[in-house]
């Protein structure tokens, strides 16, 4: 029986089962009620595909795992044509990408034309096998997956293809008391299952409630100033790991595009809504901006050179901007 | 190349010249000299140089005929310039060739010839120049000789750019000092300011302030009215303007149920959508009334 129905119910239900990672759900839940993707970096053994398992389990919805690798071809993706020798006809076979919630696991393992393959289905919502496009599931949600320790071998992702990402997060160990748990929880021979705890038409439902979440001008205009810093960040100094103080414009290339101001918006709508208001606020704004911004601002080499860690780059012009 | 082919072509023109020499006949001269100079033994790569061909007879003549040049395949043509000088003394002959070298090395130049009937005897003879070796130096010397003219050129400029600027400064220092002399004040004795009296400082309690929000509030139900209350409330606590709700709730001062209630009430009024405005202006208010009820 089914008996949460709102998305903070959901979030309360993923939490259960995943342990230490409130990043991840908020992340995930985020790219649902905005009808978007999300791009996660850490290391692996962070129960990405646990989290992605249990989101599509407690949605009712289908889940599929594609692990890239580099000899990973378009078809294997989205599906192909295959001669049917009873039928004498061409019959298609749907590929993994035909499910409501994808975890793309490694996506930098493939090379470009798999990667755009994904990123052109992410965008566009349909597929096109032979002759004839194919809608894909409704909700949709890719969560793809890179690691950062292990960058031998890998196919880079352009910022363009980037870009399609709603948010990128970057996954971190769980805290020692969070480990004791999740050995307690998962060091047994048998774990619960994730109860289904809302259905597909209620995630419909939320995203339109998210569409209708209030922004008011003045969060409008610091949306704008904020995605304006990072193309032109005037004063905006940041501390090195050695101690040094450098301009942030002096670290940047190009700075984030107007999807960035939109991502904004939508992922400001979802955050309030998840925090159960059909209005939203500053805090909302300043809390998911890093993820908005992270994967859309170009740093340049100075950046690794003197060993300045991006994140604190972008959350000095974050707090370089005033809020409303 | 092609202008060393001129030169070949030079040469084998003057050869040319030569072999027809005795159709035309053979001019009756007496030499008194005839020399092959250079006007440098060191001559540089890339920069031109002249070989001076001078014949000296006594005879007073308009040309001079049957000269023939040494090859000068290792050097590149550039020009060749003659002169016939007559005088009551004879007449002088000088050609002037302007020549190249491109590569450093010695050159070792033949000796270039006259063929004439000599006027002493009557006898056709050849008269020969001196040879000349030369060597051929490489171009370092010449681009450090260029580079220290610039370097000098640019002191030289320099030092007058100075000079100037330190001639304005001195100007300008002077009319200062002048200007400063004559504006300099008499003597004057210091008179204090007469010290206005002390007022006393009215401090308003957080009570009294948030009744004053109140009244506002409840005045102007608008939004601007809840922005400025907001404000008010938020300096009150001691935060300041560009912090978000999540930054003030952190400090001390908001710590408390009912402050926090009262913040978190504001923030609504403040970003609330328009119809729900006049509710969360009521509960801001009611907010305020619990605050002020607790506060001593």
């Amino acid at each position: 029986m089914i008996v949460a129905r709102t998305p903070s119910d959901l979030s309360l239900a993923l939490s259960q089962t995943i342990v230490g990672q409130p990043g991840v759900i908020e992340a995930l839940l985020l790219a649902l009620l905005a009808n978007g993707h999300v791009l996660l970096e850490g290391p692996p053994g962070l129960a990405k595909t646990l989290a992605c398992r249990s989101l599509a389990a407690a949605l009712e919805g289908d889940f599929k795992r594609i692990q890239f690798t580099p000899d990973l071809l378009p078809s294997d993706i989205v599906g192909t044509r295959i001669f049917d020798q009873r039928e004498s006809a061409f019959a298609t076979v749907l590929g993994p990408i035909f499910a409501n919630v994808v975890l793309a696991d490694e996506i930098n393992r493939a090379p470009a034309k798999v990667q755009s393959a994904l990123l052109e289905a992410m965008q566009e919502r349909q597929v096109t096998i032979g002759p004839q496009s194919y809608a894909l599931p409704d909700p949709f949600v890719v969560m793809a997956t890179m690691n950062p320790l292990d960058s031998e071998g890998t196919y880079a992702l352009p910022i363009a293809q980037m870009d399609r990402f709603l948010m990128k997060v970057n996954v971190g160990y769980p805290s020692p008391e969070e480990e004791l748990r999740i050995l307690d929880r998962f060091a047994v021979a048998d774990t619960q299952p994730v109860r289904a705890v809302a259905t597909l038409d209620d995630v419909r439902r939320w995203r339109a409630q998210a569409h209708g979440v209030h922004i008011d001008e003045k969060l409008k205009r610091y949306i704008v100033e904020l995605v304006a810093t990072t193309r032109k960040a005037g004063g905006v100094t940041v501390v090195s790991n050695s101690g040094g103080t450098f301009r942030v414009a002096d670290l940047i290339d190009y700075g984030a595009s107007p999807r960035a101001t939109l991502a904004l918006a939508f992922l400001s709508r979802g955050r309030a809504l998840l925090d159960g208001r059909d209005f939203a606020l500053p805090d909302d704004v300043r809390a998911i901006a890093p993820h908005a911004l992270r994967h859309r601002i170009g740093f340049n080499y100075r950046l690794a050179v003197e060993g300045i860690n991006p994140d604190a780059a972008i959350e000095a012009m974050i707090a370089a901007v005033p809020a409303p | 190349m092609v202008r060393r082919a001129a030169a070949l072509a030079f040469f084998v023109a003057f050869l040319a010249s030569a072999g027809s020499a005795p159709a035309q006949g053979l001019a009756r001269l007496t030499v008194v000299s005839f020399a092959l100079a250079s006007d440098t033994n060191v001559p540089r790569i890339e920069v031109p140089f002249r070989l001076i061909l001078t014949l000296r007879v006594r005879e007073r003549v308009s040309q001079i005929a049957n000269i023939n040049l040494p090859m000068l395949a290792q050097l590149e043509l550039l020009g060749d310039e003659r002169e016939t000088v007559t005088g009551p003394r004879g007449t002088q002959y000088r050609e002037t060739i302007t020549v190249v070298a491109h590569q450093a090395g010695g050159i070792a130049i033949a000796p270039a010839t006259l063929q004439a009937i000599d006027a002493r005897d009557g006898k056709p003879k050849e008269w020969y120049t001196n040879g000349l070796t030369l060597r051929v130096a490489g171009a370092g010397p010449h681009v450090l000789r260029d580079a220290l003219q610039l370097l000098r050129a640019i002191a030289l400029a320099l030092f007058w750019v100075l000079l100037w600027l330190f001639g304005i400064g001195c100007i300008v220092l002077a009319a200062v000092l002048i200007f400063r002399r004559r504006r300099r004040p008499a003597v004057v004795t210091y008179v204090p300011p007469p010290v206005p009296p002390r007022l006393p400082i009215v401090v308003r309690s957080r009570r009294e302030q948030a009744e004053d929000a109140l009244a506002v509030l409840r005045t102007e139900r608008s939004r601007p009215a809840a922005v400025a209350v907001r404000a008010a409330i938020w300096r009150m606590v001691g935060a300041s303007d560009g912090e978000t709700l999540g930054d003030v709730l952190q400090r001390p001062d908001s710590h408390d149920e009912i402050t926090r209630q009262l913040l978190i009430a504001l923030e609504r009024s403040a970003f609330t959508y328009d119809d729900d405005l006049p509710r969360a202006i009521d509960d801001a208010c009611s907010a305020l009334e619990r605050y002020i009820g607790a506060a001593p």
